[in-house]
């Protein structure tokens, strides 16, 4: 019975640092309305500055965050500015197909700049755990599962209450409405886009005590990060992180019981029964479904 | 008398295609030309589902469905690839049914991530089933010499074969097109709830071009299997190579049309060997880095691909050859 | 027998009835007016009878033959015609707009580029076949509606606003055509909201407000009637 637990726990740990990151998709396609296959670079992006910063300055980790978070931001921003902006008015295919390029070229780059070997970070407490009842849990898995709710909740809050948030809230729901109400959308685009990248980093950051990175780190990312936003359903913040937990857990189990190697197919199966049972996702709003093609 | 010189031109360039092994044998040459024959395949076996609006980036399954399926009933039960050709298009059609269950409702970018996801169940499940597929250690097509065994010593028969598979593929992207399902299709992308209202049965529709894509690309998969008698998931399932080149090619060339994806494809398959061989070496990565950049370049720049530049200068030259544009 | 029988129809969206018990029949033949007041339903029927949404309760019979639970592109398979009010071609050009629904009825493409070619010539198109629709007027893109529709062969066709954005001597010019399309065998049930134009066209007249008939009749009967007139003004009467 405690090893089931112990797999439990272990996987609502890393999947509430899954539903981190897909929140930040979540975000980007309800107000950018660009499916970003290049998420999971951003998390690869932030994976290696974080390494980099332990490296030549002996930065920690979760110190180096004062520096990762905003340069993420800015580059999310960048990105959205000045090569996502030109072909916001394509079909979402197409808008698609350049998130595919740009996945290409991080990916690439990183491989060219800092060589495909694997890079780790190793601090004093990569290795601690606490002892609670018969468990073992990791610290570094604890303080990120703990960092990304409080994280969650405080965007949550953010949307909920403040103009802003409201504003970005607006332009998920109707677009064209929200223009005419006086809401510059670019504008809010910058945004989404960087609190996007900014949500990934502090995942990807998060995990560096506890994981290495390498070059084609993101490609995996990008593919959770689409099933959990599917499966907790477009607009949802809430469905979100249930289903970053959800996948979480199932990873962990199939890791464990079924075979390693198939774990990941596990959750494309468990993306296609979404799609073809219930698009919307288990907690969707209804919001993009039109993007998904449900009449 | 100007619609002569078309034909007169394309029957010089023909010959000269026919000739090529003949006059080339560097394996090198011949393999850039096969394997741009293959690529103008997959291309347009691809835009045949770009017709109806579905860009799909999932189609190395069908590749690789195809090439496992006519690999292994040769080399587990001896069946001759061109027997074993039924098995991969029924394998192909039963796939394709499989994928169609999710797809039917989905349109645009959700309908793409479904063929990812598709695709990288049954490349896992091909690594993973190591009895059945030798998994990640790859499968051997013995080397038996023969028309039969689809194994020979030159480069030659495969070129032929290639061209031969290129040319089908093309003349089945041109009758697609040009009947009722293509016209359908055409209505489908463009406003699927006008053509519904119309008559149009928008998922009968985009099954059947999907089933006919898939295929397709599952016979082209057979015959590269034979070709590169090395079969692993990470080649034949590959994204970049089989998902994303196909699609690239279209949109550089000039989606939704039928010569574009052969523009397309003659364009980057020699440029992307290129690109393999002499930046590849140089330094690794540095090839896709391009790619990247022509990727974000062409969305940005030329959506319409290098046809819709052509375009114009295409309406000119069909007046001068006195093409009424009535009946193609 | 009936072309088009409605019986007790129904639509809700969530709170608000949309289409509320509607029983009428349309007879071969007729040209039927459909009228009422912005948000009445009478869109929201053209969708029900086409099948785009589907009715929470009644019945509709097309000669008899249900068609509840029919897709869209089965009911027009079955005869259902219809054009929408913001005119959506499709991306190609005019010819070949036209072909598309012609090519539900034959699966031959030179057979049904010739249907198509008639009725472009019926409807005073043909010199457009090879333009695109984007460059054509706006008269002319809701002829071209019109061509689409008729192209599926239907028996009832159901025409939604076709003059509306019209200027009155486009509006003259194109009146006739309902009474021609009568004329070749298909039955007509049209939205307008030009009253002249009902006057001049419709043999019948049904008139809805707030999801519900309240009257039917010839024209002049309808628009002498206490209930549409309230309903038009506003007021409120408890005995419609």
């Amino acid at each position: 019975m405690d090893f089931y637990i112990q797999v439990l726990i272990s996987g609502l740990l890393l999947g509430g640092i899954y539903a981190l990151i897909s929140i930040g998709l979540n975000l980007i396609f309800g107000v950018v309305r660009i499916l970003n296959f290049a998420h999971g670079e951003l998390v690869m992006l932030a994976m290696y500055g974080t390494f980099w910063l332990y490296k030549l300055y002996d930065l920690d980790p979760y110190l180096s965050l004062v520096v990762v978070l905003p340069a993420m931001f800015l580059f999310g921003v960048v990105l959205q500015r000045f090569i996502l902006q030109p072909v916001l008015t394509t079909s979402g295919v197409m808008k698609m197909f350049t998130t595919v390029g740009i996945s290409i070229l991080m990916q690439n780059l990183a491989l060219i700049l800092w060589k495909g070997d694997f890079r780790a970070v190793q601090t004093f407490y990569s290795m601690s755990t606490i002892k609670f009842s018969g468990l073992i849990i990791s610290i570094p898995r604890l303080v990120a599962f703990g960092a990304a709710l409080l994280s969650i909740i405080l965007l949550y809050l953010f949307l909920k209450y403040t103009y802003v948030g409201k504003a970005l809230r607006a332009i998920v729901e109707d677009h064209a409405t929200a223009r005419l109400m006086g809401i510059t959308v670019e504008r809010h685009y910058l945004l989404a886009f960087g609190l996007g990248a900014l949500f990934s980093a502090l995942g990807g950051t998060l995990m560096m005590p506890f994981s290495s990175v390498y070059p084609t780190i993101g490609g995996p990312f990008t593919a959770l990060a689409f099933v959990i936003v599917v499966l907790g359903g477009l607009g949802s913040m809430g469905g979100t992180f249930l289903a970053g937990l959800f996948i979480g857990v199932i990873e962990a189990f199939a890791g464990t019981f079924v075979s390693p190697g198939l774990k990941e197919a596990i959750y494309f199966v468990i993306f296609l029964l979404v799609l073809m049972v219930r698009p919307q996702g288990l907690f969707g709003m209804g919001r993009g479904t039109e993007e998904i093609g449900l009449k | 008398m100007k619609k002569y010189t078309l034909w007169i031109a394309g029957g010089l360039g023909a010959l000269l295609l026919l000739l090529v092994p003949l006059y080339f044998k560097s394996t090198f040459v011949l393999h850039i030309y096969t394997l741009t024959f293959f690529y103008i395949g997959l291309t347009a076996a691809w835009n045949i589902m770009a017709y109806g609006g579905n860009l799909s980036l999932g189609h190395a399954s069908f590749f690789a469905i195809g090439a496992y399926v006519g690999a292994l009933l040769y080399v587990k039960l001896g069946i001759s690839p061109w027997i074993g050709l039924t098995g991969a298009v029924a394998a192909s059609f039963v796939g394709g049914m499989i994928l169609s269950m999710p797809l039917i409702r989905l349109r645009g970018p959700f309908f793409t991530l479904a063929t990812i996801a598709f695709t990288e169940v049954l490349r896992l499940i091909a690594i993973d089933w190591r009895d059945l597929t030798h998994g990640s250690a790859g499968l051997n097509i013995p080397f038996d010499l023969g028309w039969l065994n689809l194994t020979f010593k030159s480069g030659a028969p495969f070129y032929y074969i290639a061209l031969a598979l290129a040319v089908g593929s093309v003349w089945l992207s041109r009758w697609v097109r040009y009947s009722a399902l293509g016209y359908h299709l055409r209505a489908a992308a463009s406003d699927d709830q006008a053509a519904e209202a119309l008559g149009v049965d928008f998922n009968l529709v985009q099954i059947t071009a999907l089933l006919i894509s898939a295929t397709l690309t599952a016979v082209l998969g057979l015959f590269y299997a034979f070709y590169s008698y090395v079969l692993e998931p990470a080649t034949l399932f590959s994204f970049e190579l089989f998902s994303l080149q196909p699609a690239l090619n279209a949109i550089i060339g000039g989606m939704g049309t039928v010569w574009g994806p052969v523009i397309g494809a003659v364009f980057m398959t020699p440029l992307g060997e290129f690109l393999r061989f002499y930046l590849g070496t140089i330094q690794q990565g540095l090839n896709y880095v391009v790619y990247g950049i022509i990727l974000i370049m062409t969305v940005r720049f030329f959506p319409g691909g290098i046809l819709s530049l052509l375009t114009p200068l295409g309406v000119r030259f069909k007046r001068w050859i006195g093409d009424t544009g009535d009946n193609q | 027998m009936a072309l088009l029988t409605v019986k007790n129809l129904t639509k809700k969206f969530g709170g608000l009835v949309a289409v509320h018990d509607m029983t009428f029949d349309i007879e071969p033949g007729e040209i039927v007016g459909l009228i009422g007041p912005n948000g009445a339903g009478k869109t929201t029927l053209f969708n029900l009878i086409s099948g785009i949404v589907h009715a929470d309760q009644g019945s509709l019979m097309l000669a008899g033959k249900s068609l509840i639970g029919m897709r869209p592109c089965h009911r027009s398979r079955a005869g259902i015609g219809r054009t929408f009010q913001v005119v959506r071609p499709f991306d190609m050009n005019v010819l070949e707009n036209v072909m598309v629904p012609a090519l539900t009825r034959t699966r031959d493409t030179s057979k049904a580029r010739k249907a198509a070619m008639e009725v472009l010539e019926m409807m005073g198109l043909a010199e457009f076949a090879t333009r695109s629709p984007g460059n054509l007027t706006l008269p002319q893109r809701k002829r071209i509606e019109v061509a689409r529709a008729l192209a599926t062969q239907p028996k009832l066709l159901l025409l939604d606003e076709v003059l509306a954005g019209l200027n009155p001597t486009e509006v003259a010019e194109n009146l006739p055509l309902i009474r021609q399309l009568r004329d070749t065998g298909v039955t007509i049930l049209f939205i307008e909201h030009l009253m002249d134009a009902m006057m001049a066209v419709a043999e019948r007249v049904l008139v809805m407000d707030q999801g519900a008939l309240i009257c039917c009749g010839t024209p002049r009967e309808v628009t002498s009637d206490e209930c549409v007139i309230k309903a038009y003004l506003g007021e409120e009467d408890p005995q419609c």
